[in-house]
């Protein structure tokens, strides 16, 4: 373990020899950059033991493919996990500068959206602490996921050129840079035998540097890493080009290549059908697999035993291109038999679905694949053939059974369909809650169960506690700590052990005082950003994740517009003051989305300013939410709401986070709510609306009829002031439209399920006023949030669909 | 493009003193290839200095192959580089021409 005096002599020789500073006056950045590149020597010591310790064990490794990793920020993260933040903190005293802005001085590293890139995340940081050799492959996106301003209450996107300076923890490559064919045709030609040879010719050639950020585990006994990889034009590419004369045209091309990483696809849940991005999905799998088998060569003379070395795990169907690239591999370059190279693809290839929402399935034209990838093409209408061939022999005649399978959607363009390649190419499927992976294998995969009964499975998402607790809320991790000892930070099962101290009139006191004290750091972000005063006292709601209509911020919404019309039409007085707190980024592209943020803020101003309601009820829409704001609002919250409409959330993880920080759940039986529920008891979550079930035989009779619901005087002067202009004064018309889809063929079902969700919100508020029971609820939730940890879902995969080990000291 | 011929026996071996052959080179490749295949039936081109052929370059060479082939004669290849040899096994070129590893193999593949 390094001493104080030890780390500060490395931060003062970085000050100087890094950053060519004296050190007299410090700016966070310098110390931020400074204590980063001092524990960054230990890091890559750490990596490259690790590295050995897997090579001497000839471990089976695992390799996460996803295009988004959401990290946000990393050295307090390496700092706890490292077990040196106290350590680090007496160190950068003399300094001058705080370590707490030191680290607020770190940009979030946001290379994806939400809850998939979150995920991807939380994985890596499992995967290192459970010791696993496990490794994270994506694209190192020169700009990350748009920084959100507010300006006139709309959502205005600003680039985010994250590392525009640099970052401390990145270290290249580039004597691993791998190249990858593009475009191209197919000669039709015989090989020596006389058997059709397609020949992929005239392809033009990107080169993938790669880039190693290091992921530790807690403890600093293991140090994976995620591999980033940046797109460049090849080196003798520029001279030559440049060299024939056309400068100009030589620039165009060299900035023509480098765009594949310039910057991630913004859309959360719903597809994006760019050429760009078909580009960076095979960039990324292309550059993956000549990595993972230089890896592979290292140790192994021929591919007869690959699957027993390598797992390779799809998030989403973004890498799915991995299974056409291994089965090119194999047999276009290493010359191996159809059938061989198809049984080593499936035992390598894991799937991981994270929706049924048809406008979230991808499938490119096959128009498009031609153009880009020819070769990759040909590969996947044989294993389409091939595939056909047996679903046939499984249900003779059944056309309708085949042209569901098939990996080709005809039509007047014909595309292809990537959860289908990717379900056929993998040995395991796998949804993220249980729910959700009994409605994959009801509805989405259901005629893919009767070919593959075995090959569906469930793995429940899970968060990583040391970012989402321990680093997170430092306050009620010490308590937890200082009560029940550390063994939860490594084995979150062990905060069971809090349940003894639920009645503990000590212990209930000091949990109040921590979320107390976490209420206050969350007004004093909303003051400072919003200029709005909030009550630590009231009930801090909260809802925070992506923008869309599925996740009903919308109904959140017209709750906050009912209370607000019971304060000043009916001169009722709130039983519990209340703070609701909005955050989210809407898909650019996401007109509907963008709209609610603009009604959130507008609802909100004229709230706020309405000396009516005083402090009974305020409302916050916090811009540009990321990884490090959720740090300060998640420990923050009382109320965790998670109200998607039932069917639609695949798990949330969201959910998980404010649960193991002690908020209790206001939510519909969606996504790991079920499984939230389960663990924590029906009397310790507010559970609400329609059930999936229903929701499904609304939509198969078409029986919604949301006029119905404007019999309930409460619902129908809700829409009227919404449709008439009470939140657009100077423009009253403005959220008509956000009125009418909801009065008609509303796919979300508000108004249904809003009438119970009144109800218990009202019943949520009653309770809050119980302190003591509050409090008992909120330990309960926190005690019985062990099987949220990723650690937990990571050694479930591990165990049935990598069977990849722990390696540890 | 400089390149240096040494007959072998029946076989001609073609150094390529270049260290890439890609779409700024291949049209001047093919050129100065054009007068060896004429005079030369059997040819190993021998690719070890080079470090990168792209798409352009592996068409030149298909190029030549089909030429000498045209005139019974045989075009094969040694001393490839891993990454030159990639570009080749991406094409499938290798199921159509006798891609050796060394000088030695080459020759020894002309008598067969």
């Amino acid at each position: 373990m390094i001493e104080p005096q030890e780390l500060r002599d490395l931060i003062r020789q970085k000050v100087r020899y890094m950053l060519g500073e004296s050190g007299d006056s410090l700016t966070p950045d310098h110390l931020f950059q400074a204590i980063a590149l001092a524990i960054r020597d230990r890091l890559v010591d750490g990596m490259l033991g690790t590295q050995e310790r897997y090579a001497q064990q000839n471990a089976k490794r695992l390799y996460y493919l996803s295009l988004e990793f959401l990290i946000g920020r990393s050295l307090g993260n390496s700092l706890n996990n490292l077990d040196i933040m106290e350590i680090c903190r007496e160190a950068v005293e003399p300094f001058g500068v705080d370590l707490e802005d030191a680290l607020e001085a770190e940009s979030d590293a946001a290379l994806g959206n939400g809850g998939l890139g979150r995920l991807a995340a939380c994985f890596l940081d499992s995967l290192a602490t459970l010791g696993m050799p496990g490794f994270g492959y994506g694209i190192n996106y020169e700009y990350g996921l748009f920084r959100q301003e507010i300006d006139n209450g709309y959502q205005v996107e600003k680039p985010d050129n994250w590392r525009a300076y640099g970052t401390p923890w990145q270290i290249e490559h580039p004597s691993e840079a791998v190249f990858v064919p593009l475009y191209g045709r197919i000669e039709h030609s015989l090989d020596r035998h006389g058997h059709y040879n397609p020949m992929w010719m005239d392809w033009k050639v990107l080169i993938g540097v790669p880039a190693d950020m290091p992921v530790v585990g807690y403890g600093g006994k293991t140090i994976n890493y995620l591999r980033l990889y940046s797109a460049r034009s090849s080196q003798d590419f520029d001279m030559n080009i440049f060299n024939m004369g056309d400068y100009i045209k030589a620039v165009e091309m060299k900035i023509s290549s480098e765009t594949i990483s310039k910057v991630l696809y913004p859309s959360d849940a719903v597809v994006q059908g760019r050429e760009l991005r078909l580009i960076q999905e095979y960039f990324l799998v292309a550059c993956a697999l000549r990595d993972i088998i230089r890896v592979y060569q290292t140790d192994h003379e021929d591919f007869s035993e690959f699957a027993d070395y390598v797992a390779m795990q799809m998030n989403d169907t973004h890498p799915a291109l991995m299974v056409a690239e291994l089965m090119r591999f194999f047999i276009d370059e290493e010359e191996m038999y159809w059938d061989d190279a198809w049984k080593i693809t499936q035992a390598v290839l894991g799937y991981t679905n994270h929706t049924l929402m048809p406008e979230a399935l991808e499938k490119w034209p096959m128009s498009l694949f031609e153009h880009v990838l020819p070769r990759h093409l040909q590969i996947i209408l044989e294993i389409n053939s091939r595939f056909m061939e047996s679903a046939e022999a499984t249900r003779p005649g059944d056309n309708e059974f085949l042209s569901r399978l098939s990996l080709i959607e005809e039509g007047p363009e014909k595309k292809v369909r990537m959860a289908n390649l990717a379900i056929v190419g993998s040995h395991s499927v796998n949804g993220v809650s249980a729910l959700h992976s009994n409605l994959l294998k009801t509805t989405l995969a259901a005629d893919f169960v009767t070919m593959f009964p075995d090959r569906f499975n469930n793995k429940t998402n899970g968060v990583t506690q040391r970012r989402w607790l321990l680093s997170a809320n430092p306050r009620l991790s010490r308590l937890i700590t200082d009560t029940i000892g550390p063994e939860w930070i490594t084995n979150l099962a062990a905060l069971r052990g809090l349940e003894t101290f639920i009645s503990d009139a000590a212990f209930q006191e000091a949990f109040r005082d921590a979320k107390y004290a976490n209420k206050q750091r969350l007004a004093k972000r909303i003051k400072e950003l919003l200029r709005v005063n909030v009550s630590p006292d009231a009930l801090f709601d909260i809802q925070v994740k992506r923008m869309h209509e599925y996740k009903r911020q919308l109904l959140n919404l017209i709750h906050i517009v009912h209370l607000y019309l019971t304060i000043v039409e009916d001169g009722q007085t709130l039983e519990t003051p209340r703070v609701v707190v909005f955050a989210g980024k809407a898909a650019p592209g996401y007109w509907a989305a963008k709209h609610i943020i603009k009604l959130i803020n507008s609802v909100a101003s004229t709230i706020n300013a309405d000396k009516r309601v005083g402090d009974q009820l305020k409302v916050c829409f916090i811009p540009d939410y990321r990884v490090s704001l959720a740090e300060i609002i998640i420990p923050a919250a009382n109320l965790s709401e998670q109200i998607s409409t039932a069917g639609t959330e695949a798990s949330g993880t969201g959910n998980m986070k404010f649960q193991l920080n002690g908020a209790l759940t206001i939510g519909t039986l969606d996504g790991a709510n079920v499984e939230i529920k389960e663990e924590v008891g029906d009397e310790n979550i507010f559970i609400f609306g329609l059930q999936t079930p229903e929701v499904q035989r609304m939509q198969m009779e078409r029986s919604y009829q949301p006029w119905q619901y404007l019999e309930d005087p409460r619902i129908s002067r809700i829409m009227a002031v919404i449709a008439g202009g009470r939140f657009s004064p100077k423009e009253p018309s403005l959220f008509r439209g956000i009125h009418d889809s909801i009065m008609g063929g509303d796919p979300y079902f508000l108004l249904a399920d809003l009438g119970s969700y009144i109800e218990t919100q009202a019943d949520a508020a009653r309770q809050y006023n119980d302190s003591d029971l509050w409090t008992r609820k909120s330990i309960i939730n926190v005690a019985r949030s062990g099987k949220f940890s990723s650690d937990r879902t990571i050694s479930d995969y591990a165990a049935d669909i990598w069977h990849i080990e722990p390696f540890i000291d | 493009m400089e390149m240096t011929v040494e007959q072998k026996g029946d076989v001609s071996v073609v150094n390529v003193h270049a260290d890439h052959l890609d779409a700024s080179v291949s049209e001047e490749f093919k050129r100065e290839m054009a007068p060896l295949l004429e005079e030369h039936r059997y040819i190993l081109l021998d690719m070890g200095q080079l470090r990168f052929v792209d798409s352009a370059g592996l068409g030149a060479i298909l190029s030549c192959l089909r030429k000498s082939g045209s005139t019974g004669g045989d075009l094969k290849l040694c001393n490839l580089a891993k990454p030159v040899r990639a570009s080749f096994e991406i094409a499938r070129m290798h199921r159509i021409m006798d891609i050796l590893s060394t000088e030695e193999d080459g020759l020894q593949a002309f008598s067969r």
